[in-house]
């Protein structure tokens, strides 16, 4: 699919290559060189074999060794993302405990917090985006507006800011969806003998019920763990963070299609391998689930 | 847990009081907002990565900083060149004692002498097919030789060592250059990055990643460059000696550009080049002076002008605007090979008649421009402010137009496919008022986004109808903007109207031999003439950038075509010490 989305439907990199005064000779001969004039079968050969090697050699528009183009923004990406997404699971459980717990007596809290969330999801992205910067970098001057530091210790300072808009992001949809999962648990006879035999809450929510959800919880959460890796390319982009989502979307616009195919090949095998680690994680949490 | 809060709170508060770090020393903090896809001369075709590369390498010549029209001069040419009478031989001395920049590509990591054999070795490199350099146009068919050392070099046949009739090297600092006809553009090409100089054993130590690993002669060496993020450049060293200009417009004289006459260049120690491809990102850091210069978005230009003034609030914290004449034009093309609009002058002059362009100008450019009556924008010789197009706004003139064209109020005419070069709003906002323009003439357009490279695609493979597009001057010459409808630039060249007059061309090639005069510009008059009349495309604007900097800025003169502007520019730190605090 990777491979015909992008010879068929895209643009013409030998075109785009050979600029505004090309030539028809120009063309076909940055054509043959980037071997766009063999047939698809044997274009497609080279695209299997280049993701059996895992060697994609060079950006056709930056002239860039693609592996050190993806190690240069791993970095920036992962040190976007990871805390964000830590901290928003962290923040999303809590609350959604919370929320669970507090059905019955404080049932206006969990209806508070169902409501919050909708609130939140309701907002785009770019709203986000646009209103925090404007609001603490640039109002209140809390935070850099925008930059990057290569060094691991010069960095943090502009990644709180986006790791805010991530978290704020990402709260409603988390706290909802574990909140859901945490309800199924809470209706099963098990939590109903804990409270007979006068388990507290405490543990019983943090032990029992939590326990006991997280299969669903790991599926949400093992699945995000590649597309942190691959970046957040509107953060990325207002905020000068030189990660891997600036770097795809320039080499979808400019038909860069080496970098383009590593970046889909690269993700589908993160994605795969993530499902598979999602699966092995049942093991732990839940005993009715075996390898055969 | 208690513990777990306490510790990420503090941290969170620790981190988010660390403030952006303060640039010390005399340091210019300027922008672009597009991101550079590398740093090889002879693929620099576009501001982004000219501005980079003007800094750090050089060419035989290059223009006047201060002077407007912008004139050109020598850079590392000791003087302007010694022509043939016939216009075709070119004898340039090249100055003595200039060095690369320091690298472990020289011994001892010394940069060595210039000599006239480093240009002959770029513009082969430029030449080299396996470089697929986007600067090649501009010497191809032009120098003696040069083609078929290209072809050798294609087949396997030659190498960088085998001679080039059209290039020679008379001595260590005097070049001879054999062109194969007169062209009065060759000087400007010398002035261009992808001719600037660079070094054969710099190119060989870095092989294909030369495009990360600049060296040049020029102010700036490269000290950092993160993609997508930031450029720091740092002062050359070994710069030979050079002088800020003492001679400069009016406007220059005006604006007291003349004050840092005689210093020495670079007038800063560095450059940091913040890439910010985000309007507000980038309005807003050059609010909080984070930026020493920025652009104005386009939603936020009632927060700078009124009554299209700068507001008093706005000057009073020391914010200032550059008005720059872009020398472009933006155009709405026909491809000339479309069965019936190709084939069709009266419903092409329809269209024409159709178009408001002051309601363009007023809706998308904030009046930032002027109207166009031909395609030679102001500011390069040969564009006559006292021209008009024999067609203009006039309903009732298109309707009837239609009508002449065989489509009585647009009866039985096709719907016609109109291109926007993006997905953007501003593309779709801007394909909507033509489409209503139109529609009031009886005329029909369906509206097709596309990215890019589909855009591009489109174009160069003649399947587009109709579509805008907008042409920036690669050098200072009418000629720049004439060679879009000879026919031998068709697409994928940049004729991509596919217009062919066999009169123009005849014309065209007689300009092409004629150095600048009145008899040069009475051809391109004629020309202008013919092709206003055949309508092959809508001139729509030329536009007038107006940039923001700050006052403590001095020396701001930014001009597309000049690219090593940024050792002009220094920072008044005594008056930036006491504006930051209005901001």
């Amino acid at each position: 699919m990777t491979f015909l989305i992008f010879n068929v439907v895209g643009g013409d990199p030998a075109l785009q290559l050979a600029g505004k005064y090309a030539t028809p000779e120009q063309v076909e001969s940055i054509r043959h060189e980037l071997g766009l004039d063999q047939s698809l079968f044997h274009q497609y050969l080279d695209f299997v074999k280049q993701t059996a090697t895992l060697d994609w050699g060079r950006s056709w528009q930056t002239q860039s060794k693609i592996s050190d183009m993806i190690l240069s923004g791993i970095g920036p990406s992962l040190s976007l993302t990871v805390p964000a997404f830590l901290i928003s699971f962290f923040i999303s459980i809590m609350v959604a405990l919370f929320s669970v717990s507090a059905r019955g007596a404080l049932l206006v809290w969990d209806r508070a917090i169902s409501i919050f969330c909708l609130a939140l999801m309701s907002i785009s992205f770019l709203v986000y985006i646009i209103s925090f910067q404007y609001l603490f970098a640039f109002h209140f001057r809390w935070f850099p507006l925008n930059g990057w530091d290569d060094s691991l210790m010069g960095r943090w300072g502009y990644l709180v800011l986006p790791w805010m808009i991530s978290v704020v992001v990402s709260l409603g949809p988390n706290i909802l969806i574990f909140r859901t999962a945490f309800l199924d648990e809470v209706i099963q006879d098990y939590v109903r003998t804990a409270q007979a035999k006068g388990v507290s809450r405490m543990i019983l929510f943090g032990r029992h019920i939590l326990k006991n959800a997280m299969v669903p919880v790991i599926t949400i959460v093992v699945l995000q763990i590649p597309f942190l890796i691959t970046g957040n390319l509107l953060l990325e982009a207002f905020f000068g963070i030189p990660g891997l989502g600036g770097l795809l979307i320039q080499a979808i616009q400019n038909a860069d299609f080496p970098v383009v195919k590593a970046f889909t090949v690269v993700g589908s095998i993160l994605y795969l391998f993530f499902n598979l680690v999602a699966d092995l994680l049942y093991l732990v949490f839940d005993p009715r689930v075996e390898l055969r | 847990m208690k513990l777990f809060l306490v510790l990420f709170l503090s941290t969170l508060l620790l981190v988010s009081c660390t403030s952006k770090k303060e640039p010390q020393g005399d340091v210019v903090v300027s922008v672009l907002d597009s991101n550079i896809p590398h740093l090889d001369p002879i693929h620099s075709m576009n501001k982004i990565s000219s501005t980079i590369n003007g800094s750090i390498f050089e060419g035989l010549y290059h223009y006047h900083y201060l002077k407007r029209p912008i004139t050109i001069e020598p850079a590392l040419a000791s003087a302007m060149p010694e022509v043939s009478k016939d216009g075709k031989k070119y004898t340039i001395q090249i100055k003595k004692g200039i060095l690369f920049q320091d690298d472990d590509a020289f011994a001892d990591g010394k940069g060595r002498e210039v000599t006239a054999k480093d240009f002959i070795y770029s513009w082969k490199r430029l030449a080299d097919p396996k470089n697929k350099a986007l600067g090649w146009w501009m010497f191809d068919g032009l120098i003696v030789g040069l083609n078929e050392w290209r072809d050798q070099m294609r087949n396997g046949e030659a190498t960088y060592e085998s001679e080039v009739k059209g290039l020679k090297a008379l001595d260590s600092h005097t070049l001879e250059i054999q062109l194969t006809r007169e062209s009065f553009q060759f000087i400007h090409f010398l002035a261009t990055p992808p001719t600037m100089v660079m070094a054969k054993e710099v190119v060989d130590k870095y092989g294909k990643d030369i495009v990360n690993h600049p060296v040049g002669t020029g102010p700036f060496v490269l000290e950092k460059w993160v993609r997508n993020s930031e450029v720091v450049l740092t002062k050359n060293p070994t710069y030979r000696e050079v002088y800020y200009p003492s001679e400069g417009s009016e406007v220059a004289k005006k604006k007291g550009f003349l004050k840092s006459e005689g210093r020495r260049l670079p007038l800063s120690d560095k450059i940091i080049v913040r890439i910010i491809t985000e309007r507000q990102p980038l309005w807003l850091a050059f609010l909080k002076g984070e930026l020493d210069h920025g652009i104005i978005p386009k939603d936020n230009y009632d927060q700078v002008f009124k009554n299209n003034k700068l507001k008093k609030d706005v000057a009073d914290k020391g914010i200032n605007i550059h008005y720059l004449p872009r020398p472009d034009v933006t155009f709405i093309a026909f491809n000339m090979e479309h069965p019936v609009l190709g084939k069709n002058k009266n419903l092409r002059k329809a269209f024409a008649a159709g178009l408001d362009k002051e309601a363009i100008l007023a809706t998308f450019y904030n009046h930032r421009g002027l109207v166009a009556q031909s395609p030679i924008p102001p500011g390069l010789k040969g564009y006559d402010p006292n021209y008009k197009h024999p067609i203009s706004y006039d309903l009732e003139a298109a309707k009837k137009y239609l009508a002449e064209a065989g489509y009585p109020e647009g009866k039985d005419l096709p719907v016609f496919d109109y291109e926007m070069s993006s997905t953007s709003t501003w593309s779709r906002q801007y394909g909507e008022l033509l489409k209503d323009l139109w529609s009031q003439v009886g005329i029909n357009i369906k509206l097709n986004a596309n990215t890019w490279p589909q855009f591009d695609k489109k174009i160069k493979t003649k399947k587009a109808t109709m579509f805008d597009m907008a042409w920036n001057a690669d050098y200072p010459d009418a000629e720049n903007f004439m060679q879009l409808f000879y026919s031998k630039n068709i697409s994928p060249g940049s004729n991509n109207f596919n217009y062919v007059n066999r009169t123009y061309d005849e014309l065209y090639e007689k300009a092409l031999t004629l150095q600048p005069g009145p008899e040069r510009y009475k051809i391109f008059r004629k020309m202008v003439d013919i092709i206003n009349e055949d309508v092959p495309g809508i001139f729509v604007v030329h536009r007038i950038f107006r940039l923001t900097y700050h006052d403590w800025l001095e020396n701001y003169y930014e001009y597309p075509i000049i690219y090593d502007h940024l050792q002009y520019y220094f920072v008044d730190k005594e008056k930036k010490a006491k504006l930051i605090k209005k901001l």
